[in-house]
């Protein structure tokens, strides 16, 4: 845990894409999946290299905990191995484990509710020179550094007062900028109600930080 | 949907805040490898893993089991039924044994035991054609056979005192 970052982590799009996303599946990923599926370790390692910071990121802004999300995203990919014979291609691997992880980690809250306790990432260098965040803060306190820590902290409280659901359409859409038909796949609903939950959700967002938004 | 957007742009930017949360440095060198040696360590240890997978190839029970780890009043609930049904199949199941017994009459030594014998062996299943049981005077087990069932008559033997007679003593 204490090397050297040598691998990035790739920044999601700035602007959730709303059009559906129509990306094919990649022929290379389903061959990874077959070798995978004949017990091939080395093809797993590979799909799970490809995948595995976007899988962290989802679990760890619905648990808003290092090391859970850090089981919780671990234990996915190994569910996903140990499942693999039953994974029929008809959408993306990527897709399919986010699922597996989505339904872990809606599982696992249900199970912690009420004994939450976060334990948040820092927040990279980047986050102090974002122009939509200095403008956010700037008026709040003359300390840029302390402003975003409590506002990284009120922001991950407020997430945690909103139901796993709504709370997983605003991580899935509004964080990590997946489109609503991407959503819809990976929650296993249609689009409306992808729409209606993120509406509803930025409600409840929009008033629990009132206080930061004007 | 773009009034909608605008509506929402303050509170989209704030959220933009999260994609700036980052694990700590080099995190994701090492997670795969994680993954590969947990999955090689459960491949050694396959039987505990049955459970799991027999709860994610049948997404009903997941979704039962998801709902007594949530509320574990429903498992109280659903364990007490499933005393409640287990006791009761006990209670039912005793009492057919216990009234066939009863109805069942009893031969006394003034019935004819060769003629009981008779009778029943005719009726059993397994005995196509009358057998001739002789009670044997030195056996004290009475092997006439009164009900349907083969096996069942295993634990209804009884005993019959045996009289011993020898030539010249009365």
């Amino acid at each position: 845990m204490t090397e050297p970052a040598s691998h990035k982590v790739s920044k999601p799009p700035d602007k959730p894409a709303d059009e559906p996303a129509a990306a094919p599946v990649p022929v290379e990923e389903m061959e990874l999946v077959r070798r995978a599926r004949r017990g091939d370790l080395e093809a797993y390692d590979e799909l799970v290299r490809r995948y595995q910071e976007r899988v962290y990121a989802t679990v760890y802004h619905m648990t808003a905990n290092h090391e859970d999300a850090n089981d919780l995203a671990q234990e996915a990919f190994i569910k996903a191995f140990q499942a693999l014979k039953s994974f029929k291609g008809g959408s993306s691997f990527y897709t399919w484990v986010y699922r597996i992880a989505v339904n872990k980690t809606i599982n696992f809250l249900k199970q912690r509710k009420n004994k939450a306790q976060m334990s948040l990432d820092d927040l990279d260098f980047n986050a102090e020179h974002d122009p939509d965040l200095v403008a956010l803060i700037s008026d709040k306190t003359p300390r840029r550094e302390v402003g975003l820590a409590e506002l990284q902290e009120k922001l991950n409280a407020a997430m945690q007062k909103l139901s796993e659901s709504h709370r997983l359409v605003v991580t899935l859409h509004d964080v990590q900028g997946l489109s609503h038909e991407e959503i819809g796949k990976i929650m296993d609903c249609n689009i409306g109600t992808v729409r209606s939950r993120l509406f509803y959700a930025r409600q409840q967002m929009q008033a629990y930080l009132s206080d930061y938004l004007k | 949907m773009n009034q909608e957007n605008e509506n929402f742009e303050q509170l989209r930017r704030l959220l933009a805040l999260k994609r700036h949360e980052q694990p700590p440095p080099g995190y994701f060198n090492n997670f795969s490898k994680q993954v590969i040696a947990r999955i090689e360590a459960g491949e050694k240890g396959e039987e505990g893993a049955f459970f799991e997978r027999l709860l994610w190839e049948a997404p009903w029970l997941q979704r039962i089991w998801a709902a007594f780890e949530a509320k574990p009043i429903l498992a109280g609930g659903f364990g007490v039924a499933v005393c409640g049904f287990l006791v009761t199949g006990v209670l039912f199941s005793d009492k057919p044994d216990t009234s066939s017994v009863g109805l069942m009459p009893t031969p006394t030594m003034e019935t004819a035991p060769m003629a009981l014998a008779d009778v029943s062996a005719a009726d059993h299943p397994l005995l196509a054609k009358p057998v001739m049981l002789e009670p044997s005077s030195t056996s004290p087990i009475d092997t006439a056979q009164t009900s349907d069932s083969f096996l069942g008559e295993i634990g209804k033997l009884r005993a019959q005192p045996a009289s011993f007679s020898f030539p010249g003593v009365h």
